[in-house]
């Protein structure tokens, strides 16, 4: 193993534990605060997308399994819409009315900033693994999000937003569990 | 003063149906009709077509047998005054069906114009404008066909000088991808009100239009006349989508047959209200009469099946009547600020910011292979006549490319690509 290989696959085995602990950040989080507040749903739901967009065109650019490349393509698509959607939403009476200068959140946070530089590090061999278990924490996340601001949150325009992208991520989610890395 | 149905008295349910000849009323004059009288007979005769194919609907989903019979007793009456509506419009000989087309997009016209002028909701206003721009444009492209298929009559005697008759965002470019159709719903449980009636109006009036041309568009033997009315009848199926996917998908049936009742009773009150005809005004009265005992017994299904009350569907009641009424200077401000808007899932934006490679391309070019018959009408228009019709009694077109001589090529469209392959106006 050459020097490179070697501080490649530590630094691998370091990102994906950064990943696996930013994920459960995350999950905690996406059950409690995005559930039932307001701001936090917004931002969180923004930056999931971003991060699955980006993440996807990753996916498209280096994966080497045609399964996560089409993957990959989907999230793009996907959650361009869902980012949409949240734009169309925050536009609406019923969320100015209740929340002034509501906009969307255009920035990722640094742990999803961090998992997409951990992408982007993954040496050729090991981007594909990487980049699902990325994705199966990060549609946990979601659906927790999604769930919890559809049955708790305080704006009826959000939480159908919640609803409405909600069966979607969990297909997202399902399909994860049918792709394998050969 | 606000008008309020939940406390208005209608006629009993078993004193609404009409006999044979009570139905088969007497058309109105084409020749001296208000264009305004027109445009409400085609919007109610849509809104009852609603009534009546969300209730069989209903009735496909419902299990309950004597809930059933409630349904059918009202969508019975619902279907009368459906005919009782429709048949106000005068047979072949007196307006024929591309003189009854351009009262139908006149309709599209002002009954959008109007409800973008009055929708609370910014992202809905944005919504209406966005379709009120293409049916603007079908107007004109259906004017050029009638004074092609040569009876004489010109598309200003149908709208009178209350509609200017000029491109609008031209059809060829509203072509779309169908994932680009899908709006962001409302809630009913936070929409205002008038939000909720006004987009169940242009689900009713669009769906109806669609229906329309899906049946008369194959009436006419001239190709392109043909061709016209398949390729708008495509786009009135995207306003439909475009339309319905504002409305709430969540709420019950039967909150949804409160809300059809509570819709029908507003736009007859409406008509009553704004009718300059008095025959025609003691229909929508007749009618006005009919739907408040049809809500009252949707809102009584309401409260014994799921304990709500129908008053907290309604408000306090109707603050205005929808109203006909001229709205040139409007259409032109539109026009002039969003000709050159798309959609890109549920968001409006300059087609010249589409990513490249976007969908909306791809589409444009498949189904605009071979040309465009909206454009194939105006050139036809120009070879025979020396020129295009156009009714422009404020003027000249507010965009300069879209002006008869006009640049334009320097409209957005052509120079995104879109519409690449396909002979331009001269």
């Amino acid at each position: 193993m050459s020097d490179d290989k070697e501080r490649g696959g530590l630094k691998g085995l370091a990102d994906k534990a950064q990943d696996m602990v930013g994920g459960m950040v995350g999950m905690a989080s996406a059950s409690t605060a995005g559930s039932h507040n307001t701001e936090a749903f917004i931002a969180n739901a923004c930056m999931g997308d971003l991060y699955e967009v980006e993440a996807g065109r990753l996916a498209m650019q280096r994966a080497r399994s045609d399964d996560v490349r089409m993957f990959g393509e989907m999230m793009i698509e996907h959650h361009t819409t869902a980012m949409h959607q949240m734009r169309s939403a925050l536009r609406s009476r019923e969320v100015t009315d209740a929340l002034p200068g509501a906009a969307p959140t255009m920035e990722l946070d640094d742990r999803r900033a961090g998992m997409l530089k951990h992408l982007q590090d993954a040496p050729d061999d090991d981007f594909d693994k990487m980049y699902l278990d990325q994705q199966r924490m990060a549609h946990q996340e979601t659906v927790a999000l999604h769930k919890g601001y559809a049955e708790h949150g305080d704006n009826p325009q959000l939480r159908s937003v919640a609803l409405g992208g909600l069966p979607m991520v969990e297909r997202h989610l399902k399909a994860l569990g049918r792709i394998g890395v050969h | 003063m606000a008008f309020n149905p939940l406390n208005e008295r209608g006629i009993p349910l078993e004193r609404q149906l009409r006999n044979w000849s009570e139905l088969n009323v007497q058309p109105y004059d084409t020749r001296d009709v208000h264009p305004y009288t027109r445009c409400r007979v085609i919007l109610m005769n849509g809104v009852e077509v609603e009534a009546a194919m969300f209730s069989h609907n209903f009735n496909r989903n419902l299990a309950d047998v004597e809930m059933k019979q409630r349904l059918q007793r009202v969508r019975r009456v619902e279907q009368q005054q459906q005919k009782a509506v429709n048949w106000l419009i005068p047979g072949e000989k007196q307006e024929n069906a591309i003189e009854v087309t351009i009262g139908y997009e006149q309709v599209a016209v002002d009954l959008t114009a109007w409800l973008a002028r009055h929708e609370p909701d910014p992202y809905l206003k944005q919504v209406y404008e966005f379709g009120l721009l293409e049916d603007f444009d079908h107007l004109y492209r259906y004017a050029n066909l009638m004074d092609l298929m040569g009876n004489g009559r010109r598309a200003e005697e149908i709208t009178g000088d209350y509609t200017e008759i000029t491109p609008g965002r031209p059809t060829i470019f509203e072509h779309r991808d169908p994932r680009d159709d899908i709006r962001r719903p409302m809630t009913v449980q936070a929409a205002h009100r008038q939000s909720i009636l006004n987009a169940m109006t242009l689900v009713s009036a669009e769906q109806q239009t669609m229906n329309y041309y899906m049946t008369v568009g194959n009436r006419p033997t001239d190709p392109l006349a043909r061709a016209l009315y398949l390729e708008i009848a495509q786009i009135e199926e995207q306003h439909v989508s475009h339309y319905e996917s504002c409305l709430d998908p969540t709420v019950s049936w039967l909150t949804n047959w409160v809300l059809h009742e509570n819709h029908e009773c507003w736009l007859y009150w409406s008509c009553f209200e704004t009718e300059v005809d008095p025959r025609i005004k003691a229909l929508w009265e007749l009618h006005l009469s009919m739907e408040i005992e049809h809500l009252r017994i949707a809102a009584r299904a309401l409260e014994e099946v799921e304990g709500k009350d129908a008053a907290e569907l309604i408000g306090a009641g109707y603050e205005a009547p929808m109203t006909f009424e001229e709205n040139k200077a409007y259409l032109r401000e539109v026009v002039s600020r969003q000709v050159d808007l798309t959609a890109w899932d549920s968001e409006f934006l300059p087609v010249e910011e589409l990513p490249e490679g976007h969908r909306y391309f791809a589409y444009q070019a498949q189904v605009n292979a071979g040309g465009a018959p909206s454009e194939q009408v105006i050139e036809r228009h120009r070879e025979e006549f020396g020129g295009e019709y156009r009714f422009e009694p404020e003027g000249e077109h507010p965009v300069a490319p879209l002006r008869t001589e006009g640049p334009h090529a320097e409209l957005g469209y052509w120079r995104a690509g879109a519409g690449d392959g396909v002979a331009r106006i001269a």
